[in-house]
């Protein structure tokens, strides 16, 4: 087969419309800036971000880093960013889960399976996810027990304030286990290795080994060192919970909302992806005699991904904006701190603009990675 | 969030618009017939809609006052709906010209260009209500508990200040929705609703029983609850004369249903009030210089009423709140409270 041409080089040449529309979009811009300073001096307003480092003087539901009350407009700003990002990862890893599910199940053998996807995206993706949160929000507080009343499995604890679990204590010392997780890993290679390099040749390390290796390493540094020293345990006292950990029950609850919300519509784009690969093409590759999770895992796998990661692109950055309705239910996101800081200090446009900056921010770094990811995939397939 | 961006843009606009006259805003109210004033969606007693959805209640009053003083007609008050921290944007951006939704005077809220406090229509304070059941009967005894608190209110501030100047230890839930906060704190997922006394007391008739709730002794802060209009020293005054009227009208007995009587035998009652109905009287001298109808006293107290009457009707012993208003801090300095009538002269 002739191999296709590649396309003529692009000629560099600014076309004068291309100027017109550019600069008259500067023009109205720079006029829309002089226009606002203006006005806001004649107002008497002066814009400018030394209130960041002022006192925030507000308490936020819970907290990632440090923050007290005491603590700076920039630590609170930096709280709300750390708990955004923070529900952003976790929805995104769930309604990827739940939405790959769904995707396979609507194309698969099973009508039943195949009613309940369809039944499911179509409910989900026709209603409002504000309203979700909130009916889930509410039947969550009015289902779930009191904290006095809180269903308990040994040390885990859920009532309808939060998740209480138990926490190891690391006294500082959880690098020991990372660096035994690390050479319990390396070992095996190592092993590898020499074995090649003295009797010379290949002998791949079983399964078991490759899993046991670390495994073992932990544990023996774990006993040997003792870390965790123990665990910090929930215990009812007072009006709560004391120790451990928890994960608040708005969190809980805006995760599974988001999860099934964009689950729906991953759903959807993973089902157009996996029809969109022709039949002929694993016919062919049962015709070459590849096996069948070989005929998945070379032939049908890496052109559904191709063609998902645009579409999936979008989802994840729509949810990662969609995190801002956190602010209903009480979890303290970006766009929660960020009204209050506007409401104590009156600078709307200046943190406006910083809370647009972080979400543009993080949603440009998503975006920019997968992107470099699918560049990755079909730079190595033309290759 | 619409509402905001949309806001500013107007802002921006509006600001790029308007020079600085006096009277600007006024003379926009006077121009659209109508007066677009700001209220609180949900709030029983204070502004909450009726059947027909027209919004009624003690803060509503004050838009309608105003619309009396202004155009002759409290019907005219174009009264609308809307959370706490957007109702702030609305009025800076040129949105609606006041607002009457229980917002607490500040310094630096009132250092801001965007908006005058004019008023104090109520006199109020933070406090907490807790469930009868958790037998706690002070609120030093909180310690560990988790409050329930609107988000970006400055109730927030109030509990961080109350609780670490006591060193007590306490969680936050700062929810935005309103349902979703009540909900939350009356299934028992907070064990402590913190908000204005008023704001409590009117909360807590929502719930199935009311009579569950309690509110705690400690009263927190002072939340002078004000009118807060555009700044424009013509609308300022108006808002500010009309609100003296109403409580002029208390110090020497005037209500809507006597003012008729009163007026038709003007000449038998004190020069106080002759000031404020007569033809020639202290406030015909400001309706021309303020572009008020000649009337606009009269207007507030026939169609509004005195403050005593808008109180008693909404919040006062015959409702579900059941306030005396001469045990609160609203009643007339004469009484005990803190209602200071101004003289109109």
């Amino acid at each position: 087969m002739i191999p296709p041409s590649p396309p003529p080089p692009v000629k560099r040449r600014i076309r004068l419309s291309d100027v017109f529309v550019l600069s008259g979009i500067a023009v109205l811009l720079a006029f829309a800036l002089a226009n606002i300073q203006a006005n806001m001096a004649a107002a008497g307003v002066h814009p400018g971000f030394g209130f960041l480092t002022k006192e925030a003087g507000f308490d936020v539901s819970e907290t990632l880093i440090p923050y007290s009350p005491g603590s700076s407009y920039i630590r609170v700003i930096l709280a709300g960013l750390a708990n955004t990002v923070f529900l952003a990862g976790v929805c995104i890893i769930l309604a990827t889960v739940i939405g790959v599910l769904m995707g396979l199940v609507s194309v698969g053998p099973s009508p039943a399976g195949r009613w309940l996807a369809v039944a499911y995206v179509e409910l989900f993706r026709n209603l409002p996810k504000l309203l979700v949160l909130l009916v889930l929000f509410v039947a969550a507080v009015n289902g779930l027990p009191h904290v006095r009343e809180a269903m308990s499995a040994g040390p885990f604890h859920l009532s309808n304030r939060s998740l209480n679990f138990p926490v190891p204590l690391w006294d500082g010392k959880g690098w020991i286990l990372l660096l035994a997780l690390a050479a319990g890993l390396i070992l095996p290679r190592l092993i590898e290795a020499h074995l090649q390099k003295h009797w010379g040749r290949s002998t791949p390390m079983p399964l078991s080994v490759l899993i046991g290796c670390p495994i073992v390493c932990v544990l023996a540094a774990s006993v040997l060192f003792q870390v965790p020293s123990g665990f910090s345990v929930p215990e009812l006292k007072g009006f709560d919970f004391q120790g451990g950990a928890r994960v608040s029950l708005q969190f809980c609850v805006i995760a599974v909302t988001l999860g099934i919300y964009h689950g729906a519509q991953i759903a959807e784009v993973v089902r157009g992806g996996l029809q969109s690969v022709p039949k002929g093409q694993s016919e062919a590759a049962q015709a070459l005699g590849l096996t069948r999770s070989q005929t998945i895992r070379l032939i049908i796998l890496p052109q559904v991904i191709r063609i998902i990661i645009p579409p999936m692109n979008n989802q994840y950055v729509n949810l990662i904006k969609n995190t801002s309705i956190a602010i209903a239910v009480g979890y303290s996101d970006l766009m929660s701190v960020s009204g209050t800081v506007i409401n104590q200090s009156f600078k709307p446009l200046e943190m406006m603009l910083i809370t647009m900056g972080l979400y543009l921010v993080l949603c440009m770094s998503v975006a920019t990675a997968l992107n470099t990811y699918q560049a990755r995939l079909i730079g190595r397939e033309t290759r | 969030m619409k509402l905001v961006l949309s806001s500013l843009v107007a802002a921006m606009t509006a600001a790029a618009a308007s020079p600085a006259l006096a009277g600007p805003v006024l003379d926009e109210i006077k121009e659209k017939d109508q007066l677009i004033c700001l209220v609180n969606p949900n709030s029983p007693g204070f502004s909450v809609p009726d059947s027909n959805g027209v919004y009624q209640g003690f803060n509503t009053d004050f838009c309608r006052m105003a619309a009396a003083a202004i155009l002759g007609d409290a019907g005219k008050a174009d009264i609308r709906g809307i959370g706490f921290s957007d109702s702030m944007k609305t009025l800076v951006a040129d949105g609606a010209h006041m607002a009457s939704r229980s917002i607490t005077a500040t310094g630096t809220r009132d250092a801001d260009a965007g908006m005058a406090f004019v008023a104090t229509t109520f006199y109020d304070g933070q406090g907490f209500m807790i469930p009868k059941s958790i037998g706690v009967t002070s609120a030093t005894q909180l310690e560990g508990a988790t409050v329930c608190a609107e988000d970006g209110s400055t109730t927030l501030l109030n509990i961080a200040d109350w609780f670490s100047d006591r060193t007590i230890s306490y969680r936050v839930e700062n929810i935005a929705d309103k349902t979703a906060r009540l909900e939350a704190f009356f299934n028992g997922k907070c064990d402590v609703y913190a908000s204005d006394v008023t704001a409590l007391l009117s909360d807590r008739l929502l719930s199935d029983t009311p009579e569950a709730y309690t509110i705690l002794p400690e009263v927190i802060s002072a939340e002078p609850l004000t009118l807060v209009t555009q700044p424009d020293q013509a609308l300022e005054a108006a808002v500010f004369w009309a609100f003296q009227v109403m409580l002029n009208a208390d110090v020497y007995g005037i209500t809507s249903d006597n003012v008729d009587q009163i007026i038709a035998d003007l000449g038998s009652y004190p020069k106080a009030v002759n000031r404020l109905f007569a033809e020639d009287s202290a406030t015909a001298e400001m309706a021309e210089k303020l572009g008020l109808p000649q009337d606009w006293a009269y207007q507030v107290i026939s169609q509004v009423g005195a403050y005593s009457e808008v109180f008693e009707k909404h919040l006062g012993k015959e409702t579900a709140f059941g306030l005396e208003l001469n045990e609160t801090a609203n009643a007339l300095t004469a009484d005990g409270g803190q209602m200071y009538a101004y003289p109109i002269r």
